[in-house]
This record gives C-alpha cells, sequence and structure tokens, in this order.
C-alpha cells in the first residue's frame, strides 16, 4: 500500500509545481522527508480577507493508506478563524473528513483550504469562541484575524490600538501568545482579559 | 378488590381457599392479553437466519418486480427504509428519480474527464491495461487495484452499505455485487457482509437488535413510538423497542431520557444521600436493607416502619399511602433564588431516592426468585407436591418483580409532571400500588407461611393497580395524550 501512497504523492508533487497557482504564488509545497510521507505547504492569505499579504505554513502528513484516506494537515502558523482551531491549528473541512475522495489531490486540498479562509463556515465551527465572534462581531473578528495574520503571517497591517493591548500585558509578565489569545477571547476588553489571565495562574 | 386484605394472613382459614383459589389468574394472563394488558405489544423476537429470510424476502421481491440485480435492490431499500412498495411504486413513475435517489445513478452525467479515461487510473497514476479498470454507474473509471485497496479500507472502518465512488464530490454508492467482485480476501468479504447485514438490520424501521451486551437477538415490531415493552427470548432483557432503553412504562422514550441523563450528573450528590443502612427510627439501631419490601421491623425492638419515609408503617395501612408523594411548598413563589434552587434539590432527590430505592429493592427481590426456585426445587424432590403444586409462588415473585419495576418507573414519569389534578390522581394511583406491593413484597419473602389464597388475592390487587395506573397514564401516541382525563 506504502508503494501507492509515494508514487501518488511524487505524481502530485509535480503536479503542484506546475501548477499555475504555484506560478502565481497562491501556493507551495516542499518536501520535509525522503519517504514521502511529510510536507509543507504554504498559501497565500487570499486578497479581499483579512488574511491578505499573510502566508500560512501547513504541516501535511500523508497516511500509509493515502489516497484511500484523507491527509492529515493543519496550520502550523497561528490564525485567528472560525474552522481552524487557534490553539492547535486543526481543520474543520469536510474533505479532509469523510468526504475525502481517493481521486482528490493535494493540489485540490491545499486550494480548498485557501477557500475556506475566503468563506468560513462558522456553523460548522472548529473553535467555538473564534466562531461566536465571528457571528456576533463580525467587524471586530476581521481585525483580531488581521493583527493574528500580521502577528504570525507577516500581514501588512498592524493594528495600533490592539498591539498597544497586548503591550500592555507583556510589561505585566504575561506570555506574548497567552495575551494575544486572552485579549481576542475577550474581545479586546483589557479587563476582562487580565482577570482571565490571572485567575487561571492562581 | 377490598383494599382491606392486609399483611394479617393469619386470620385466613381453609375456607376462604376455593373462594380465592378462583382469582387464579396468573395462569389466564395469557388469554387476551390485548384487553387487560395495557402494556399489550404484537412484537416477535427473531434469530439472525429468520431476518435474514425476511430481509431477502424484500430483496427478491424488489428484484423480481424491476428487473434490477439483488444487489441493486439491496441499495434501493437501504436508501429507502426497507419500503418495498414504495419504491415499486415510485419506481413506475419515475424510475431515475428512485435511482439518483439511492444513490445508484449520478444526479449529472459524469464530466470529471480524468476519471472517465482509461489510459491512466486517477487514484494510483498506474497504467494497467485497459480491461482492468472497472467503475460505477457514474463511469468514473479506476484500476482494480484501486478499488480493491478502496473497499479494504472502508471495509476495516466499518463501512459497508455506504461505500461510494472514489472520485471527487460523486456519491454513488457500490452495491454489494461490485464489492465482493473487486475484494481477493475471503476473511474481508466475510466482514463486509456482517456489517452489511448489521446496518440492514438499523436502517429498518421494524427490526432492532437487543441491547443485551453479546445478544444476537432481533426483535420484530410494526410500530416504533411511545413507552413498548419487548422481553429478549435469548438474555430476557426488557428493553423498549422504540428506543432501545430499559423499558420504562409509564414515562416515555424522551423522559427517560432526560431522566437518565440528570441521574448520571447528580449522582454523586444523591449517592451520598441514599445511603444504604438507615437507623431504627425508634431504638436508633442500624438496619441494613437484606430484602426487597419496604415494610422493615426491627431486629432489635420489632418495630413496624417504613423504609422510604422511616414512618410507622400502621399509618400506611390505610388507604393513603403517604409516601411516595411529594409535597411541593406552597409558599416556594416567595422564596430566594437560593431557597429555589434547595427546593428543586429536594424535589429532585425525593424521586430519585424512592427511584434509586426500587431499582435496589429489584436487585434484592431477583435473589428471592433465585432462592425460591431452588426451595420449591427441593419441596418437589422431597415429595413435597408436584411444581404445579408450588408455581404459584414462583408466579408471586415474578408478578411482585413485574409490579414493582412499573413502580420504579413511574418515579421519572411523576418528576416531569406538571402540578395539577392530573399530578395527584397519578400520585394517588402510585400511592396505592406502591402500598399494594409492599404487602405483596412482604408475603412472598414469608410465602411459606402465607395463605396460599391469601397471597394470590394479594397479587391480584397489585397487578390490578398497576394495570389502572398503566391504562391511565401510558401514553402511546397513537391515541391522542391526555386519553385518560376522564377518569
Amino acid at each position: 500500500m506504502a508503494n501507492i501512497a509515494a508514487k501518488r504523492i511524487k505524481r502530485e508533487f509535480k503536479e503542484v509545481m506546475k501548477s499555475e497557482e504555484v506560478a502565481g504564488g497562491a501556493i507551495k509545497l516542499e518536501l520535509l522527508d525522503n519517504s514521502w510521507t511529510e510536507l509543507q505547504g504554504e498559501i497565500a492569505g487570499p486578497p479581499d480577507t483579512p488574511y491578505e499579504g499573510g502566508t500560512f505554513l501547513l504541516e501535511i502528513k500523508v497516511p500509509e493508506t493515502y489516497p484511500f484516506n484523507p491527509p492529515k494537515i493543519r496550520f502550523m502558523t497561528k490564525i485567528w478563524h472560525p474552522n481552524v482551531s487557534s490553539v492547535t491549528g486543526a481543520i474543520c473541512l469536510d474533505i479532509l473528513k469523510d468526504q475525502w475522495a481517493a481521486a482528490l489531490t493535494l493540489r485540490t486540498v491545499l486550494l480548498s483550504i485557501q477557500a475556506l479562509l475566503s468563506a468560513a463556515e462558522p456553523n460548522d465551527p472548529q473553535d467555538a469562541v473564534v466562531a461566536k465572534q465571528y457571528k456576533e462581531n463580525p467587524t471586530l473578528f476581521a481585525l483580531t484575524a488581521r493583527h493574528w495574520t500580521h502577528a504570525y503571517a507577516g500581514g501588512p497591517a498592524a493594528i495600533r490600538d490592539f498591539d498597544a493591548k497586548v503591550q500592555r500585558l507583556l510589561d505585566m509578565g504575561v506570555d506574548e501568545h497567552q495575551a494575544r489569545v486572552a485579549l481576542s477571547t475577550y474581545d479586546w476588553e483589557l479587563e476582562r482579559a487580565t482577570e482571565q489571565l490571572f485567575n487561571r495562574e492562581e | 378488590m377490598s383494599a382491606e386484605s392486609d399483611m394479617e394472613y393469619s386470620d385466613n382459614d381453609g375456607d376462604d381457599y376455593d373462594y380465592y383459589g378462583e382469582h387464579d389468574d396468573c395462569d389466564m394472563e395469557t388469554v387476551d392479553r390485548s384487553k387487560s394488558d395495557p402494556e399489550y405489544f404484537i412484537y416477535s423476537c427473531l434469530k439472525v437466519e429468520e431476518v435474514e429470510k425476511l430481509l431477502n424476502e424484500s430483496i427478491e421481491l424488489l428484484s423480481n418486480s424491476l428487473q434490477v440485480t439483488p444487489s441493486l435492490a439491496k441499495v434501493m431499500l437501504h436508501a429507502y427504509e426497507w419500503n418495498a412498495q414504495e419504491i415499486i411504486n415510485k419506481y413506475k413513475e419515475n424510475a431515475n428519480e428512485v435511482l439518483v435517489y439511492s444513490r445508484v445513478k449520478p444526479r449529472v452525467a459524469s464530466l470529471s474527464q480524468a476519471s472517465t479515461s482509461r489510459a491512466v487510473c486517477a487514484v494510483c497514476a498506474n497504467t494497467p491495461p485497459i480491461h482492468k479498470y472497472s467503475a460505477l454507474a457514474c463511469g468514473h473509471y479506476f484500476c482494480n487495484d484501486c478499488w480493491a485497496m478502496h473497499f479494504e479500507v472502508q471495509i476495516t472502518q466499518g463501512v459497508s452499505n455506504t461505500i461510494q465512488c472514489m472520485a471527487q464530490d460523486c456519491e454513488v454508492r457500490a452495491p454489494e455485487d461490485f464489492v465482493i467482485s473487486h475484494v481477493p480476501k475471503s476473511t474481508l468479504r466475510e466482514r463486509y457482509q456482517q456489517f452489511m447485514f448489521k446496518d440492514h438490520v438499523k436502517s429498518h424501521p421494524q427490526l432492532r437488535f437487543c441491547p443485551g451486551p453479546n445478544c444476537q437477538w432481533i426483535f420484530r415490531a410494526w410500530v416504533r413510538e411511545g413507552a413498548r415493552r419487548v422481553e429478549c427470548r435469548g438474555c430476557e432483557l426488557i428493553t423498549c423497542f422504540s428506543c432501545g432503553a430499559p423499558h420504562h412504562a409509564p414515562t416515555d422514550c424522551s423522559t427517560i431520557r432526560r431522566w437518565l441523563t440528570k441521574c448520571a450528573d447528580d449522582s454523586e450528590t444523591a449517592n451520598y444521600i441514599s445511603a444504604h443502612t438507615k437507623d431504627c427510627p425508634k431504638c436508633q439501631i442500624c438496619i441494613e436493607k437484606n430484602g426487597g419490601c419496604n415494610h422493615m421491623q426491627c431486629g432489635a425492638c420489632r418495630f413496624d416502619f417504613c423504609w422510604v419515609c422511616l414512618g410507622d408503617w400502621k399509618a400506611h395501612g390505610s388507604e393513603y399511602y403517604e409516601c411516595s408523594r411529594y409535597k411541593e411548598d406552597p409558599n416556594l413563589a416567595n422564596d430566594s433564588q437560593h431557597a429555589q434552587a434547595r427546593e428543586a434539590l429536594k424535589k429532585y432527590l425525593h424521586y430519585y431516592e424512592r427511584w434509586e430505592n426500587h431499582a435496589r429493592s429489584l436487585k434484592l427481590e431477583e435473589q428471592t426468585l433465585a432462592s425460591l426456585k431452588s426451595r420449591i426445587n427441593q419441596k418437589v424432590m422431597a415429595g413435597e407436591g408436584t411444581w404445579i403444586d408450588w408455581q404459584y409462588l414462583w408466579d408471586a415473585a415474578r408478578l411482585l418483580k413485574r409490579c414493582r419495576y412499573t413502580l420504579q418507573y413511574t418515579y421519572p414519569f411523576a418528576y416531569y409532571m406538571e402540578v395539577g389534578p392530573r399530578k395527584e390522581l397519578f400520585e394517588y394511583q402510585q400511592a396505592q400500588l406502591e402500598a399494594e406491593i409492599e404487602n405483596l413484597s412482604w408475603k412472598v419473602e414469608r410465602a411459606e407461611t402465607t395463605h396460599r389464597g391469601d397471597l394470590e388475592n394479594q397479587m391480584d390487587i397489585a397487578e390490578k393497580r398497576r394495570t389502572t395506573l398503566l391504562k391511565d397514564f401510558l401514553e402511546l401516541n397513537t391515541n391522542v395524550a391526555s386519553s385518560s382525563s376522564k377518569v
């Protein structure tokens, strides 16, 4: 079985390399080992989204039963999105689960993940906190997502107010990522975020 | 039936015997149960082979009348919940729609070029000769090795009826003959067929596996709503056909689910409060309950009391058996939230304690039943009559079990009932049932010293109380709810 997996991945790797998306810089694929089981994907944040300008790295693990079972993919780059866990990077996408078909390829999967960044599915959330904000406060969600893109994915747009609040917590000795998570979770209300951070440590 | 037939069995003498003998309706209860038993429910308990035969009849019927293969008939029956007649009718109107709905055919003709070609297999990227490709009705060709691998992975994951084509966004399902012809390993084919069978039973509205551990029997019935009592011929487990939970009349399926979840959540508190031992209310000696009867007699001071409320048993002998009734505090509305929360917990614990208590009594009475059987056997071996002579003891213990079981399941029902005259009526009947069950339990535990006629009389009373309650409150959705408010 393993040789089918390796053969397929080799072919798909070539397919991605030749594709117009790679030429256009929208997706990238890199091999991490010689056994064709671990790869690193890269997708560009789609234009007109809070992820624009950011570059997101994906961990791709190819199971032995590939392509009869889907590849295991998660975000390595931290991202604020309803269908991606802000903690583990796990992705909630049907084609990576029950809607997987053996005829799908890494290229189509990467493009689907990129499409997910343009059109979130808040009713099928991976991260309940993010999904709630997406539905109840879309403006704040977009700003938060943009801030995360700037902080973790090299996005261009800094949001000064948010940076200032993160800095306040850093001055109190809080870890930067923890500070960002707490503030994002509590709609950037410094007081509530602080309270949550310090209560948890007790 | 007179309510005065209490525990004073010593008063009965031989004269009553013949009179009571006529009321031996335990043997007759099989006669026209549909009228006398409110829980009466037509069902059968089938073996795997019988169910296979049943399913095959539907498959053959469909396959013959539509001129399709049995494998395709199975795919359609699975999609239409085994309603062969519906499929036949719809097929005559619009065959294509039936095939699309069953996912035998694709909704739109296949467009994807990559998969329809037979030059390179889109899955493995190999280039086998053209005759080593196959496709489902959708025309997505893949090489046979890939199909085999695909089926192996799916079957290993427990998928059977719903294995789909390997093409992207294609929902066409692989019929049995297609799968079987592509799977070379016989053990895998066997597993596939076992999963298919399980899946067929689960998708069939008239069938349900007995939920007993490792039990192979399958129930068949025609109604799947309301509390429906089914008893397994194999493991003797009594469950509800509609929901598969332990049988729960008079409580309905959704209520018992809520109650059991609640009990699971709150059990820590409740366990703490309902301990296994209690102190005698008179002499304070610690008493462990070792029988099912709630009429307790203190071994030290001979005080008769009720295990549930610790009150004097004499007060319970009267018509109104008070201790099953939970009294809501009328001043509740004025109280603070805290007090209301406490009141809610108190209310829950009241019902939970009684629920738990009867469950425990049932377990203990299970032991009584076992020891009774061996005692009867001993008597028969010693030549003191035949099994038929002692059968009534056995019947009494079984009837007691049935009555207490229903009584146990009246408590979740009462807990979720709204306060009002209907609840009052229910709790009145529940109290009556409880009183008679305790009388019966007391007599069964002392079966050999209790007069047969007296015992049979008590059996009759208890069973009548039980059926009366069920007749009035077991709402089987076939009639309009509250059909019993006329009482």
